[in-house]
């Protein structure tokens, strides 16, 4: 049973992200959008965090929001996705918690 | 059989409308009789602060209305006590029964309904 966690927010402009890593659960997933790709900036305590999640923790990203931002020197751990994969992933998972 | 639904409210009743529109959610889907859940988080605990007084503002008052969420069958009501402790709030000094739950208890909540909603 798990949740597939979708954030669009900056973390750096509220802490939705801070809250959302601490309720995930061992299976669940976080999916990047918007401007929560901000979250995979090198060298930010948000990036850090993202790597240091447990690695039955899945991360995606929405490949055109992380291309457009210019972010370069992704995690290793990071699995880009088109919007096709995004509608995958919601049916793949047992619920989505948008944080709207 | 109908699926069940987690609403998960994390802003202030002064923050804008987020507080507002979750209740409006629990309140239509209990009036459904859906089977609810709320869960108050982050600054969404401050919505439990006993005596508010919205007038002040010149705002609808939020925390009034939260009363009226068992009255339509919304009685899963949930607070996260590291939102409570963090924001120095007594779990015994709160406007509405609400069962209290550490981090561990909050991802077990979660995984027990058919949609989880944040807002």
């Amino acid at each position: 049973m798990a949740t597939l966690h979708l954030l669009s927010h900056s973390p750096f402009a509220d802490s939705r992200l801070a809250s959302c890593l601490q309720l995930l659960a061992a299976e669940d997933a976080l999916l990047l959008s918007g401007d929560a790709v901000y979250a995979l900036q090198a060298g930010t305590a948000q990036r850090q965090a993202l790597e240091l999640m447990p690695g039955s923790i899945a991360l995606f990203a929405l490949e055109e929001d992380v291309v457009a931002r210019g972010l370069a020197a992704l995690p290793e751990r990071l699995q880009a996705i088109d919007y096709a994969g995004f509608v995958e992933l919601c049916c793949r998972y047992d619920r989505t918690n948008a944080w709207l | 059989m109908a699926r069940s639904m987690l609403i998960i409210t994390r802003q202030s009743p002064w923050s804008g409308p987020s507080a507002r529109e979750a209740l409006d959610i629990a309140l239509a889907g209990g009036a459904f009789e859906l089977p609810l859940g709320i869960l108050f988080l982050d600054d969404g605990v401050f919505q439990l602060v006993q005596a508010q007084q919205a007038g002040q503002l010149q705002q609808k008052d939020v925390t009034a209305n939260l009363q009226a969420l068992p009255m339509f069958g919304v009685e899963s009501l949930y607070a996260a006590q590291r939102s409570l402790q963090e924001r120095g709030l007594d779990q015994n000094a709160l406007s509405l029964p609400v069962e209290v739950l550490d981090d561990t208890a909050l991802r077990a909540l979660i995984n027990r309904y058919d949609h989880v909603i944040t807002l």
